[in-house]
């Protein structure tokens, strides 16, 4: 008796199966009309991190623009390659965004092995978002008042946001030129490297500028130097590394991306919504506050600057004789 | 520095009758995620965010809030009634909780966490209140050293969790520090153990590795030992802890508000780890430490108590110095930067109203979830009263159903399974899955810190000895292992307790 | 009172505790757990240990693996004066069940929707496992299959997948 009930129940299945299609989950395949439910945008690193703050700004000033909600879903791991993987391998339907970063493109292959490393011909770029700058910083307590003062100092050891990341590419370029005996110590992300700083649990740290600001406002955090072309407004005071005579120009840039073969009509609706979200008052307003620039050039750029990017790094670590690969 | 005026002058923002209001949905609705297994607060919080746009700062903060405090509760229920930990904070409670629930002291376990929750809640705030900037100066102090040191006491301390013997929970916690090393190295990011699976490279998430040996692991236990007959379920007994259930569980309950409040400041780890303090201090001061994962109530009073305050002063770091610390926190921590305010440690003097309406909103949401808790228990209790055929099916469909939540995979449905079964075999062999869990948490956080301490020290390991805290820490550690080990050569002499060392049916000294 | 108390709870412990290891299935696991203990510390070694300054992604698998054999080379020790027989019943085929059908559950839970496997499952547990009657069986399913769509689906907008949609 029970096993009529269950083949029955098994019977049902098969046909129901036959003849309708399954909704939602992690591979809803109905891509008729786009957005035919909340586009999900992946934010590839922990939740309150900079790369978070920018992916759930841009998410609540694209939800009018595109028409459907936009939940921000927060994956890390290995500097944003789990999360960036996970979405650039699933459908492309539009559905599911991810915002990548430069660092991971440009700087993270140089440091690190990963045969399965995140490539461009798997993306569909949506829209270049933001700029942020990188400066050098040591805790108030430190003796170090300029960059001279830090490598004269022999031995150090510095933080950085993680391995394979603008905050160690700009360090290990800076100290490897000085010919300073310095170690670094990835941490996971911007916040726990400041704990560490504000701790002087490591001599410096490069962070961005965004995250170093509360602090250096605060007088808990003293900048050295920053790593863009020009000085920077916020911190006109502080040197940029080259005029200190460190060619070293690290930035970070964000963009968003979909997988690779986005139908074009679905790529177009995306990249209308984000360019009327870009001009969103609130959004600007937050990037103003935040220390954060536009990312101004179009879309078909963002690949060419970063593979640019990247070959200009590994030139100047050629150039510079450092060992920047985990040895 | 006056803090009671703002502090009061909190409350008037706190008590105001929206507040109240959000409050109170808050705290449901965290109760609600909390219940289920999967859907943690953080997730609820973030999905939650864009609804809060439209509110006011102090509201939207003080409903988030509550949802962080009614998950914490939640998860409780769970971890007491049905054996499924949804917080690593809560494993331990776990432990004690479900077995009370086994002897028909579930109302009292559920009652005497919401009170612990309450009145640790409580002490944390006043903590926080006090001795904010003092305490957030300590957890500075704290560098990869210190959390090395840390998590070592912590792994030592999970072999004191339940009854087990110590080679048994020893075994269990290298198995659930192997298991944390599955996926990317967290400093280069090589993977190892992955056997080229992309959901691998993750690594395995908690809440698969916790419902499974626990939740999943049980049942599938069960299964076997009532095959063909129709078990009795446990009595439900009374709803709320008698006069002597909390003579029994006062003292664990002060001496939990004190290390929540102190490990909860800690960035990363500290309500886990003050749980497993919390408890191993109970166990310790025990006259008979044999009734611990029998079902004692103060392993249930002081834990939950602990954690509830480690919640609390975990606010420290986020509020004073800017550094969130926890998932929870950061999302929290966004919330506040998109409604254009940035923690820090500017915030107390730019934004006053902000800084103490969040902290006493978790004093009335604390407030909210032990009222709310009075008839709350009687109604949970009763799911005991249901058959185990029935709630056994059940109890596998929300745990199944809730993994797959947590990150939309399929896979994690499959490994929670392959987890269940271990759990099962664990038990068949007389390993506990606690110290496994609990090591598979502190895992990833001693191997990050012991390398970078090494970073730190240039490669040299008296590093460690030559840094106050992590060097007293340390001591701490080799003093319990010598301690422990002398006093077993003496008590082998006489009565040997180490279970599994007994050649004969003999199980209690 | 208390001692009713007690009663019951020594009555629970014998129904719920395992035998706590001296058996011979103990020395098989620990048997197994050193095993997988050498196997991982091999596969940790080929990772490049690195040194102490600057430690590879091997190290710390090693450092674990050596942990994991000690304690099971110390269990299997303990476990020595195996007395008992193994502990493996016939009831063990009902635990097999229940395992392989949760493996099915996932395996169909994205393929055919989740309702299906939902009803299939809560049918299998209630009245193959449980014994239950077969009306309170298919009240109990049809009840928790369509509680759990207005849960998670309806109410917690959690993106299951689904045949029936809105």
């Amino acid at each position: 008796m029970h096993r009529r009930i269950v083949a029955l129940l098994a019977g049902t299945a098969v046909a129901l199966t036959a003849c309708g299609g399954v909704q939602g989950g992690s591979a809803a395949r109905d891509a008729a009309g786009f957005p035919t439910k909340p586009v999900e945008l992946t934010v590839p690193s922990s939740a309150g991190g900079s790369s978070d703050l920018i992916g759930r700004a841009v998410a609540r000033a694209v939800e009018k623009p595109l028409g459907t909600s936009v939940p921000v879903v927060n994956k890390p791991g290995a500097n944003g390659a789990v999360g960036g993987k996970e979405v650039l391998g699933s459908s492309p339907d539009g559905h599911r965004l991810v915002m990548l970063f430069k660092s991971l493109m440009s700087i993270t292959p140089l440091a690190v092995d990963d045969p399965d490393a995140i490539r461009f011909d798997q993306m569909t770029v949506v829209a270049p978002l933001t700029v942020e700058d990188y400066v050098l910083v040591v805790p108030a307590a430190s003796p170090h008042r300029t960059v001279a003062d830090l490598v004269g100092a022999g031995r150090l050891s510095y933080g950085t946001t993680g391995a394979g990341t603008g905050s160690q590419l700009a360090q290990a370029l800076l100290f490897g030129a000085a010919k300073v005996d310095a170690t670094d110590v990835p941490f996971d992300g911007g916040a726990p490297t400041i704990t560490a700083l504000l701790g002087s649990q490591v001599d410096a740290a490069v962070i961005q500028i965004a995250e170093a600001a509360p602090q250096v406002d605060a007088g808990a955090l003293r900048p050295l130097a920053v790593f863009s072309e020009a000085r920077i407004p916020f911190l006109k005071d502080v040197p940029t590394a080259k005029e200190l005579g460190y060619d070293v120009v690290v930035d970070q840039r964000r963009f968003l991306a979909a997988p690779a073969g986005l139908a074009p009509e679905a790529l177009a609706t995306l990249q209308k919504a984000v360019a009327t979200a870009q001009q969103d008052p609130r959004y600007t307003e937050f990037l103003e506050k935040n220390y954060i620039s536009p990312w101004t050039d179009p879309a078909d750029q963002v690949i060419p600057h970063l593979e640019a990017a990247k070959k200009g790094y590994a030139d100047v670590i050629a150039a510079s004789g450092i060992t920047f690969k985990e040895s | 520095m006056d803090v009671i005026g703002p502090a009061l002058a909190g409350f008037s923002v706190a008590f105001e009758p929206a507040n109240l209001l959000y409050c109170l949905l808050g705290v449901t609705l965290g109760m609600l995620v909390g219940v289920l297994p999967g859907l943690g607060p953080a997730a609820t919080i973030a999905v939650l965010l864009p609804i809060t746009y439209t509110i006011e700062p102090a509201s939207a903060i003080i409903m988030l809030a509550g949802i962080f405090y009614g998950a914490q509760y939640g998860g409780t229920i769970t971890s007491v009634l049905l054996r499924l930990p949804g917080e690593a904070s809560t494993v331990v409670t776990a432990i004690d909780g479900y077995q009370m629930a086994r002897n028909g002291r579930a109302g009292a376990a559920l009652g005497i966490a919401a009170i612990g929750s309450f009145i640790g809640g409580t002490v944390a705030i006043l903590g926080l209140t006090f001795l904010a900037p003092l305490v957030a100066g300590a957890a500075l102090s704290f560098g990869p050293p210190e959390y090395t040191a840390l998590a070592v006491l912590g792994i030592l301390l999970v072999t004191t969790l339940g009854g087990g013997s110590v080679r048994a929970s020893l075994l269990a916690a290298a198995i659930g520090l192997l298991l944390a090393t599955v996926g990317r190295d967290p400093i280069v990011a090589t993977e190892r153990f992955t056997f080229g699976s992309d959901e691998l490279a993750d690594g395995i998430d908690f809440v698969v590795v916790a419902m499974g040996l626990f939740g999943i692991g049980e049942i599938l236990f069960n299964l076997e030992q009532h095959r063909g007959t129709n078990p009795k379920p446990p009595p439900i007994g009374r709803a709320w802890p008698s006069r002597q259930d909390w003579r029994d569980a006062r003292a664990a309950v002060g001496r939990g508000s004190v290390v929540g409040f102190v490990l909860g400041v800690l960035p990363g780890g500290g309500a886990t780890m003050s749980s497993l303090v919390a408890y191993a201090v109970e166990k310790r001061r025990a006259k008979d430490p044999s009734r611990f994962g029998k079902g004692a109530i103060e392993g249930v009073a002081g834990p939950e108590t602990a954690n509830n305050a480690a919640a609390t002063s975990s606010f420290i770091p986020l509020l004073t110095l800017g550094i969130p610390a926890n998932g929870t926190m950061a999302i929290m921590f966004g919330a506040l930067l998109l409604h254009g305010i940035t923690p820090g440690p500017l915030l107390i003097g730019q934004h006053p109203d902000v800084f103490w309406g969040v902290i006493d909103s978790m004093y009335v949401g604390n407030l909210l979830l032990l009222i709310m808790s009075v008839p709350l228990i009687g109604i949970f209790v009763r799911v005991l009263a249901v058959r185990t055929a029935i709630l056994a099916p059940l109890t596998v469909l929300i745990t199944m159903i809730g993994v797959y939540t947590v990150r939309m995979s399929v896979f994690d449905m499959l490994a929670v399974a392959v987890f269940g079964v271990l759990g099962y075999l664990m038990k068949k062999v007389g390993l506990e899955p606690g110290p496994l869990v609990l090591a598979f948490v502190l895992g990833t956080l001693l191997e990050t810190s012991f390398r970078q301490s090494m970073r730190i020290f240039h490669g040299d390991l008296a590093g460690f000895a030559g840094r106050p805290i992590s060097g007293v820490l340390l001591g701490a550690v080799v003093v319990i292992v010598v301690v422990a080990a002398l006093r077993r050569r003496s008590h082998r002499k006489t009565v040997d307790n180490d279970v599994l060392a007994v050649p004969g049916p003999t199980k209690e000294p | 009172m208390d001692q009713e108390q007690e009663e019951v709870q020594e009555e629970v412990q014998e129904q719920v505790t395992a035998p706590a290891g001296r058996s011979r299935t103990t020395a098989v696991a620990a048997v197994v757990s050193l095993a997988v203990g050498l196997l991982a510390g091999w596969t940790a070694w080929g990772m490049r240990v690195g040194t102490l300054s600057e430690p590879g992604p091997g190290l710390w698998p090693l450092v674990v693996s050596v942990v994991m054999v000690l304690s099971s080379v110390a269990l299997l020790v303990a476990a020595g004066h195996a007395t008992e027989s193994d502990p493996f019943t016939r009831g063990s085929a009902v635990v097999l069940l229940g395992a392989v059908s949760l493996l099915a559950y996932a395996w169909a839970f994205e393929r055919i929707g989740f309702e299906i496997p939902t009803a299939l499952l809560l049918m299998l547990w209630l009245t193959v496992i449980g014994k239950e009657p077969l009306l309170t069986s298919l009240l109990v399913t049809v009840g928790a299959t369509a509680a759990a769509y207005l849960l998670f689906v309806v109410a917690l907008g959690v993106s299951l997948p689904r045949l029936i949609a809105f």
